[in-house]
């Protein structure tokens, strides 16, 4: 333990708690959008400094193994290359699910609950 | 608007209208962005219109002011429920910047008021009906047109117009969005045929459509439109990612997607739902975008850089979509 804790992610998720429960029902109701955002924004952050970063790495090495790169990865979308069918459309399928997965954990938590 | 203004728009309006004692009695502005302004304008003899116009700094795309006026006459003459457009002045020393007046109309667009509401609109039956019918009418505008010649040509095959438009603004952001090909390689891949154009809004959904307890009271927003594929508009309705929370009401949130369909007389299904995942991505495009404009400094704002954190969620669904249309 180097840093001070509690640290960022326990510091959002408190600050939140004090935004939604004494903060918002006493701001003016032509406010409490820009409330909601910044209740919003404050979990998107806590979640992203909560995540385990090492899913990026990995996600780039399964695009470089595909293409050079990911923008020759997406470039080899486009063309077709992995089109259903293909010997790596599977492989291709299953990386873009890890990596949306990964990315909605921190954005969009919810999406995944219907998935 | 200060005296000397409100003193040049009260002539320009007594002039236009050959009303030489009008009075403008109340002004009040309604709702402003960064681009465009809404002004409440009370005229004398119970008049009760709308002035719509540019902020100064951005005259670069006034003449947008003229397109829309177009559109809204266009529409109108095709029976759409939009506000009567009144008259347009591009003349912009009068006030600032080109305007144009049209009648004011009450009611909600609010969305997330609009799905919860089971009597807006007449009841969700009923207003699906009506928006089909709507949609109807905006689609039996063709080209060629004169007076709409600013849409430019018209595609020969809207389907793949669309893929190729979403692949240029993709070549336009600054980081790769492997899913949005994924997604568009798709429709490539399953694009139906060539289809005559027509009219499509563009942005005909749930928060552009102001209801009242009767109906349809009007059809906002028409930047956005362009010679396409009339299911474009149908599938952008009908999106999962523009039902605000209410999914089992297919049409907007607001209704059920056969009575849309009902309204709005041929549909084909099949085609509706090509457009449904085209809205996923092309929705998600314009998200990116958004959050372009924070990221970048154009415009710092909390909502644009949330609206990138849509993305994902969006992705997600493209995803699904996509595998459940393989699979089928």
């Amino acid at each position: 333990m180097l840093r001070e804790p509690p640290e960022g992610p326990d510091l959002l998720a408190t600050a939140r708690e004090v935004l939604l429960n004494d903060i918002l029902p006493a701001v003016p109701p032509e406010k409490a959008f820009a409330a909601r955002m910044i209740a919003n924004a404050m979990a998107i952050a806590g979640r992203e400094a909560a995540q385990d970063g090492a899913w990026q790495e990995d996600a780039t090495t399964r695009m470089a193994a595909l293409a050079s790169d990911a923008r020759a990865f997406a470039a080899a979308i486009r063309a077709g290359r992995f089109d259903p069918g293909t010997p790596d459309h599977a492989q291709v399928a299953a990386l873009l699910n890890d990596m949306t997965r990964a990315r909605c954990a921190v954005s969009a938590p919810r999406a995944l609950g219907k998935g | 608007m200060d005296e000397a203004r409100r003193a040049r728009l009260t002539d320009w309006l007594r002039a236009a209208t050959g009303d030489a004692t009008l009075a403008i009695e109340g002004m009040a502005l309604l709702s402003g962005g960064a681009i465009q302004q809404n002004w409440a304008l009370d005229v004398s003899g119970g008049r009760a219109w709308v002035l719509r116009t540019d902020n100064a700094a951005t005259l670069a795309v006034s003449h947008g002011r003229a397109q829309e006026f177009s559109l809204l006459r266009a529409a109108h003459e095709a029976g759409v429920t939009v506000p009567e457009p009144l008259f347009l002045c591009e003349d912009a020393t009068v006030t600032g910047a080109p305007f144009f007046v049209m009648r004011r109309v009450a009611g909600t667009a609010a969305a997330h008021r609009v799905v919860r509401s089971e009597t807006l609109g007449g009841g969700r039956d009923a207003c699906a009906r009506a928006l089909g019918r709507e949609l109807a009418r905006i689609h039996s505008i063709r080209p060629p047109r004169a007076d709409l010649g600013f849409l430019g040509e018209a595609p020969s095959d809207p389907c793949r117009a669309f893929v190729a438009d979403q692949r240029a603004a993709l070549d336009r952001q600054r980081h790769p969005r492997p899913v949005l090909e994924w997604g568009l390689r798709h429709l490539e891949r399953t694009a139906p045929p060539p289809i005559a154009p027509v009219l499509v809004h563009n942005d005909f959904r749930t928060g552009n459509i102001m209801l009242d307890e009767g109906g349809v009271t009007a059809v906002l927003d028409w930047e956005f439109s362009l010679w396409s594929d009339p299911h474009a508009d149908l599938g952008w309705l009908c999106a999962k990612c523009w039902r605000f929370g209410n999914d089992a009401q297919e049409a907007g949130g607001i209704g059920p997607r056969a009575a849309l369909y009902q309204g709005y007389g041929q549909v084909d299904d099949a085609r509706v739902r090509w457009w449904e995942l085209a809205a996923h991505i092309r929705w998600a495009s314009i998200a990116v975008d958004q959050a372009e404009r924070h990221i970048s400094g154009v415009e710092r704002s909390l909502e644009l850089a949330l609206t990138g954190h849509m993305v994902p969620g969006l992705e997600w669904e493209i995803l699904r979509m996509v595998e459940a249309r393989d699979a089928a």
